[in-house]
């Protein structure tokens, strides 16, 4: 009886899963599309014929990203915001998240919706008040001050996210760390953290991925050329290039593969919080 | 619960909620206060500014510029989610069937979400150039494409066209997510009862998502309207403010005419339209509960 199912089965699955390859590959052509183009010379960039693909495979085009130092320098940079973000989401995000995952305290539907709201509020709103306020301050212009800001979306994100973990954890995992005489601080970081290790990855992947990708605060926070990072000197790097569509598309390309990296062998974090920190719970 | 176990909690969420409170809290009430005054370049150091009320608001709705740029959010918002939550939708019951590649396959067109917008942005100057991917798949079929980033009738399609790109794929796992939450035996018994799929869809499937339709449609609706890396980069608000939305054009304002009163106050009109939406899901959200 399950074999003659099975038997029917099967096939659907082959079918299903031969669609589903196509529509991916129709899907991320585009993807593709920029890859092939950065590994072009310049005379077919510049050529009648629209190829495909590469007729004469080269890695010039990343070379000469590679051997700019304007661009080593924004490729640090982006680093820099990516794990600065991360490091400043961890630190305050994580406790919160716990804070308000154990505790049932007076006010907290309050930060709950205060982190709910805050984490749609868009950066055209506070840029212009921001940067006013880090012109008076002298803020502007460190490393620090895009990933201050980006922490302020991806906090209340963390918090949302890693809430419903940490109010998974069973209780009495707690209470047995404090008859063992832990402090809150102990059980807070040998035994909680430890319970809820795949939210935390989730935090990490998507945080350090907010500080990446951000373009308005880098741009409007650092004026500089090599203090901003990839993203913020996209125009710096078109105007220098022109029409050389080979070397805009190799920084594209290489502005792009820490990202897919980081899907390649964290997908199921990452698309496991995008699902919880869209809908609450 | 005792004494000490609240302030415990306290400590926890506190030092993020004063952060948070910092720089979010802070500078939203900051542009209140600047969009009520005339903040400029010239007054920024020496100071001089003065309380003008709601003149910089009377001056945008004056304002030709800023009437399309309203237009176009808003053209720009409802189409993005027209396509990507219908496209979506369809890729949601397709990909929420059991089959081997179904997992890692959705996983995989999730890559258009998470790549950086300003990439986004790049790629489509470069597919949507005359000599660009587009129009020569359009010329193999006989149509000779629009200068689609030249011409102010064509490039807010073009740009609609690489945001759904990014939105489909993320409309696609939250419906999934809501498909779940569906028991399959309310299917069963429906084929039992004979009903075809179309029925089932148009009879079970819709009113019971519902809810999760609705939400999706408003956090895609947040996350569409406050738009701005996207354009930035690709076409920079034009041809002629073609492409220009609030969010773009409150930069511009800001920082390239240093009008930051002017800019706060477009940014007032960009959260006003949010917090009514915003105001819906929240309410939305808590009848879940």
């Amino acid at each position: 009886m399950k074999k003659i199912i099975g038997g029917k089965e099967a096939a659907r699955d082959l079918r299903n899963s031969v669609i589903a390859v196509v529509l991916a590959i129709l899907f991320l052509f585009p993807v593709y599309w920029m890859m092939q183009i950065s590994f072009k010379s310049d005379a077919e960039t510049f050529g009648k014929v629209l190829s495909y693909y590469p007729r004469e495979f080269t890695v010039y085009p990343w070379l000469v990203n590679l051997q700019d130092k304007t661009f080593l320098l924004s490729l640090r940079n982006s680093f820099i915001n990516g794990f600065l973000t991360m490091g400043i989401t961890l630190l305050l995000g994580v406790p919160a998240a716990y804070g308000m995952g154990r505790y049932r305290v007076k006010g907290s539907s309050v930060f709950l919706l205060t982190f709910l709201v805050c984490q749609m509020l868009p950066a055209s709103l506070t840029l212009t008040p921001m940067y006013l306020i880090f012109n008076k301050i002298h803020f502007l212009g460190t490393h620090f001050t895009a990933p201050v800001a980006i922490a302020g979306a991806s906090i209340p994100f963390a918090i949302i996210t890693l809430r419903p973990y940490f109010k998974s954890v069973p209780v009495a995992l707690d209470e047995a760390a404090r008859l063992d005489g832990c402090g809150p601080l102990k059980a807070f970081f040998y035994v909680m953290i430890p319970a809820v290790k795949t939210g935390i990855v989730t935090i990490v992947v998507i945080s350090f991925l907010n500080g990446w990708n951000d373009l308005v605060y880098s741009m409007t926070f650092n004026v500089g050329e090599t203090m901003r990072p990839l993203t913020a000197n996209i125009y710096k790097f078109q105007n220098a290039y022109g029409t050389k569509w080979n070397c805009i598309m190799a920084y594209g390309t290489i502005l792009v593969l820490p990202v897919i990296l980081l899907f390649i062998f964290l997908q199921k974090y990452i698309v496991g919080g995008l699902v919880a920190g869209a809908v609450k719970d | 619960m005792a004494a000490g176990k609240k302030r415990e909690a306290y400590i926890f969420v506190l030092p993020a909620f004063i952060y948070i409170l910092f720089v979010l809290g802070y500078p939203l009430i900051y542009n209140v206060y600047l969009s009520l005054r005339n903040v400029d370049v010239k007054n920024l150091t020496k100071g001089g500014d003065v309380f003008i009320g709601l003149q910089n608001y009377i001056d945008l709705f004056k304002n030709p510029t800023f009437l399309l740029v309203l237009k176009n959010t808003f053209v720009f918002t409802i189409a993005c989610l027209l396509f990507q939550f219908t496209i979506g939708f369809a890729l949601a019951l397709f990909f929420y069937q059991k089959f081997r590649l179904s997992g890692p396959i959705r996983g995989v067109l999730l890559v258009s979400y998470m790549i950086p917008m300003s990439v986004t942005g790049l790629l489509g100057k470069n597919i949507f150039s005359n000599a660009g991917l587009v129009n020569n798949l359009l010329s193999k079929i006989g149509i000779i494409g629009p200068e689609w980033l030249v011409n102010t009738s064509t490039a807010l399609i073009a740009v609609i066209i690489m945001n759904c790109w990014v939105g489909i794929p993320f409309n696609m796992l939250l419906l999934i997510s809501g498909l779940t939450s569906i028991t399959p035996d309310v299917y069963e018994s429906a084929s039992i009862d004979g009903a075809n799929w179309l029925q089932r869809f148009w009879y079970i499937t819709v009113p019971l998502m519902k809810s999760s339709m609705l939400s999706v449609l408003m956090l895609g609706f947040i996350y569409t309207f406050r738009a701005f890396d996207l354009m930035y980069i690709m076409t920079a608000g034009g041809p002629l403010n073609s492409t220009d939305v609030l969010g773009t054009y409150s930069y511009m304002l800001s920082f390239t005419q240093y009008k930051f009163s002017q800019g706060s106050a477009v940014a007032m009109v960009l959260f006003g339209c949010l917090f009514i939406v915003g105001l819906f899901y929240l309410r939305l959200l808590s009848k879940e509960d």
